[in-house]
């Protein structure tokens, strides 16, 4: 580590975008520090389910994801990347009919969505429930072991010579011709910031005396213990609220935003029970073998979002030379990318798509 | 020889010996004993292989801790330690 | 079932089985979860129902007292039943519990968490071999089952529970290979002052003692179990001298126990929100509770070795005194007994319990080709080179290498990864906090944590927006 204390740019958030945006500005010529205050990549970025599926991200968002989906392809084995398609099912008419709509709306913005006939479903997942009504497939759907994100960028970081700092929580930040943060482990200066502190957003904005309208979803996952084959694609719910794949070591990874508890001002939130039992009863619906699989682990991770569900990437609303970027519907597939592209912008170079204005207003459908 | 601790192995009275099987094999233990100490003493030390390096691994923590002597019944893993020895019992790695 | 209950007691040995009877004298309903079929905890552990009659010793005769307390009691004991979660709902603690392959929920305005040790094994190559168990281990199957680990057994670890062990397997008609204990005569010397006011086990260790060397059993002091050999089984164990460093006696023998002392279970605890801190002499990390049990955690307490490790008899006395303070806080009339007792029974616990502080010899001992990790077979060469890469804490190196992501959920290896993590990142092993824990505190099959369901009364929320 170096004895430097003055930065281009200070990154606040070691998470996927937050890293992803200082390995392109690094190769972009600016000099960066990354400050977590925990360990790197053990936000949302390292604890969610992994999922890397079109089937469940936003319309508006498709490009973006698309992108997502080829940067998660060519980090390959480091993340435990793996595309195995993925089916989303129906279990009754009314599923069905919002399977039909949805589906049929990402396939229009570019995602390569088929419906598919119960006997090509069942002879590529024989241990599905026999009460699937119907189902839909993408054969770009997979996931990746989302607990490898800090050991991989760890490694990215070191490579690109990019310097990081964990346990450094930013306690304040004075403005003057350059940025002032107070950390856990000292000052840091730099020219600019930028917040990319997921579900922390809020009170780190409100250093700035900014009030960024983010709130945290409790979203919880569960893990089996190894298992014999039982799925060999990501499986989805109509409704979005299960994932569940079989990882190559065997165990059953089960989450779809079923909340857990508490803030991200307490801790990493709680599990709650009432949440999880419906959750695992899906699961155990689409998959009648698992009942007998023991669930080793459940966890919760927190998402941020904003009220219009849409990411916030670009300028600090008042602050000159402050960005935010955060809040990113399906961020684990996304953030690769809106890293880039938030990267490229801070470089002063026109991104490939358009970035998301954190001064909008989020009551209106601007986006 | 003086022993100060008296060998006490004859005063013990057990219960019956009944059948059940490991692996299809029979074995004999004592109803209502631990699963995993009939298995030891019919010396089936290895109950299962280690997923990584499939290294053979038995009882260890014998208190439902360590999952080290996790066997299968009626598909169900189960702890060695944790099950009660019975009639016909069909138990098999996992 | 969803009854109510005025206390929850997790775990039923000597702490939780005291603090439930004297909860339940002051006239509060009492329900009484406990893993093993039969109330006593690990140190009186009950016999199993293949037993019909066997020889008294003082552990079964503790135990039976309890048990027959118990049963004599208006607690509501639950035996063979798991509790799985526990969270905070409303104004009560609401229980997941696992009963029969049953899933369960129980609600009780104020829990009592008395779950007690596990035992600490510093890894040594081979460990991991069939025919090695702990030394707690071995005592469950001497106390429930009365048999044997093998035909001939070294017995191998710190503190008084090799000499129980070595002693148990005579009794029952074994043979002891020999003793090999980290532990010198001087470390022994040192404990004796607090051993003197426990005269009946000294006497009763004098005992074993004699006649071990009556039968001239090896004792090997100051040395360490330093290879198990065998493939599918253990077939000898190779040993070192710790201050010299010289190779010890190679000893023929079909089993090995081993240990290194006790740590208490405290991830119940921690996951509710209690505040931990490190302390050796209790056995590593500890919640922050008071003598009568209270914790910073509103109508949450914790009694016994899980609040560190002082032993059966300090562990049962503060289970009265916790019961007695849950009693009163809940308005009802309980004596407040002295804690002078406690403190004095807790002075012999500790005392012992520093017999097993883990010297750097006997550390020195795990190799770089050393399993760490039993579940995934994880070496200390894996850890360390994740360790060295940037994961600096337990929960980065779980994140890198699943160690702690396996069934046993970290329980044989997050200490010796947090020891790893501090030596070298050159920080004191207090810096390291265990990872986080998360429920299920045990295993649970999906099928039953689900519970029975139909599909159509699944509470499913709104999908997520288009």
């Amino acid at each position: 580590m170096t004895d430097q204390t003055h930065y281009d740019i200070a990154i606040i958030g070691g998470g996927i975008m937050g890293c992803s945006t200082a390995l392109r500005l690094a190769s972009g010529g600016m000099s960066a520090i990354v400050l977590d205050q925990g360990d790197l990549g053990q936000g949302a970025s390292g604890v969610n389910a992994g999922t890397l599926s079109l089937q469940i991200k936003r319309v508006k968002l498709m490009p973006y994801a698309l992108k997502g989906h080829h940067l998660w392809e060519e980090m390959g084995d480091a993340v435990g990347f793996a595309k195995t398609g993925g089916y989303t099912l129906a279990f009754n008419a009314r599923e069905a009919e919002m399977l039909h709509e949805r589906q049929t709306m990402k396939a229009k913005a570019g995602a390569p969505i088929e419906f598919v006939s119960n006997n090509r479903l069942r002879a590529a997942e024989p241990n599905l429930t026999q009460k699937v009504q119907a189902a839909s497939f993408c054969p770009e759907d997979g996931y990746a072991n989302s607990s490898l994100t800090g050991q991989y960028y760890r490694g990215r970081l070191q490579d690109a010579g990019i310097p990081y700092r964990e346990g450094c929580k930013v306690t304040a930040i004075d403005q003057g011709a350059a940025f002032t943060l107070h950390t856990a482990q000292g000052k840091i200066t730099a020219t600019r910031i930028l917040l990319a502190a997921g579900a922390w957003l809020k009170p780190l904005a409100a250093l700035l005396d900014v009030d960024l309208p983010v709130n945290a979803r409790v979203n919880t996952v569960s893990v089996t213990e190894r298992m014999p084959p039982l799925m060999s694609s990501v499986i989805g719910h109509a409704t979005g609220l299960l994932t569940m794949k079989q990882k190559a070591n065997g165990t059953v990874l089960v989450g779809g935003g079923w909340q857990g508890l508490g803030t991200p001002q307490d801790g990493r939130g709680t599990v709650n029970t009432a949440t999880v039992k419906p959750n695992l009863a899906l699961a155990q619906y689409a998959v009648p073998a698992l009942a007998k699989a023991r669930v080793t682990r459940s966890w919760t991770g927190f998402e941020a979002n904003v009220p219009d569900f849409y990411p916030l990437a670009g300028a600090l609303p008042n602050v000159p030379n402050a960005f935010v970027l955060g809040c990113v519907r399906g961020g684990y597939t996304i953030g690769p990318y809106i890293g880039q592209l938030m990267g490229d912008s801070i470089l002063g170079r026109e991104p490939e798509m358009p970035l998301f204005d954190p001064g909008r207003d989020f009551e209106k459908d601007t986006i | 020889m003086i022993r100060l601790v008296p060998n006490q192995s004859d005063q013990i009275e057990r219960s019956g010996l009944v059948t059940f099987s490991f692996e299809g094999k029979p074995v004999q233990g004592h109803a209502g004993e631990m699963l995993v100490s009939a298995l030891l003493r019919a010396g089936y030390l290895n109950l299962r292989h280690a997923p990584m390096d499939k290294a053979p691994r038995g009882a260890f923590c014998c208190m439902g801790l360590c999952q080290e002597c996790a066997v299968r019944i009626q598909g169900q893993t189960v702890e060695a330690c944790r099950t009660e020895v019975a009639e016909n019992l069909i138990v098999e790695r996992i | 079932m969803s009854d109510h209950f005025d206390i929850a007691i997790v775990g039923a040995g000597p702490a939780g089985g005291n603090a439930a009877l004297t909860a339940a004298q002051s006239g509060l309903r009492v329900v009484l979860l406990d893993e093993q079929p039969a109330a006593g905890g690990q140190v009186w552990r009950g016999k199993s129902p293949s037993i019909l009659s066997a020889p008294m010793t003082p552990e079964t005769k503790a135990g039976n007292d309890l048990r027959h307390a118990i049963d004599q009691s208006q607690i509501n004991h639950m035996s063979g039943t798991r509790v799985w979660d526990i969270r905070r709902d409303g104004d009560k603690w609401s229980l997941q519990i696992l009963c029969d392959a049953q899933s369960l929920q129980i609600t009780a305005t104020s829990v009592i968490l008395a779950t007690g040790a596990r035992e600490y094994v510093q890894p040594v190559t081979g460990w991991t071999t069939p025919g090695v168990i702990g030394l707690a281990g071995a005592t469950a199957l001497f106390k429930q089952s009365l048999s044997l680990p093998g035909d001939k057994t070294v017995v191998s670890g710190t503190g008084p529970l090799v000499f129980f062990v070595a002693s148990e397997i005579r009794r029952l008609g074994g043979t002891v290979a020999a003793i090999v204990t980290p532990n010198t005569r001087a470390d022994w010397a040192r404990a004796l002052p607090s051993m003197l006011q426990h005269p009946k086990l000294l006497a009763r260790g004098g005992v074993w003692m004699a006649d071990l060397m009556l039968a001239g059993v090896p004792i090997l002091w100051g040395h360490a179990v330093s290879k198990v050999c065998g493939d599918d089984h253990v077939t000898s164990v190779q040993t070192q001298a710790l201050e010299s460093d010289k190779q010890g006696p190679i000893f023929e023998a079909d089993s090995l126990c081993l240990g290194h002392g006790l740590i208490p279970q405290i991830e119940a605890a921690q996951m509710l929100g209690v505040p931990i801190h490190h302390d050796p002499a209790l056995g590593g990390w500890v919640p922050d509770v008071s003598p009568d049990g209270v914790t910073p955690v509103k109508n949450l307490y914790l009694c016994g070795d899980g609040c560190g490790i002082r032993g059966a008899l300090a562990a049962g006395l503060q289970g009265t005194l916790t019961g007695a303070r849950v009693a009163r806080d809940l308005g009802k009339t309980a004596p407040a007994p002295s804690i002078r007792a406690w403190q004095r029974a807790a002075g012999f616990g500790k005392a012992m319990t520093g017999l097993s502080i883990v010297k750097p010899k006997l550390e020195a001992l795990t190799s770089d080709d050393t399993i760490l990790c039993r579940c995934e077979s994880l070496k200390r060469s894996d850890i360390r080179a994740e360790i060295t890469t940037g994961a600096k804490s337990t929960n980065a190196v779980k994140s890198g290498r699943r160690a702690g992501m396996g069934p046993c959920g970290g329980k044989y290896c997050q200490t010796v990864i947090a020891a790893l993590i501090a030596k070298e990142t050159g920080k004191p092993i207090g810096a390291i906090p265990p990872s986080t824990p998360r429920p299920p505190l045990r295993p649970v099959p999906l099928g039953q944590a689900a519970g029975d369901f139909h599909y159509d009364d699944l509470p499913i929320p709104k999908p997520a927006p288009l």
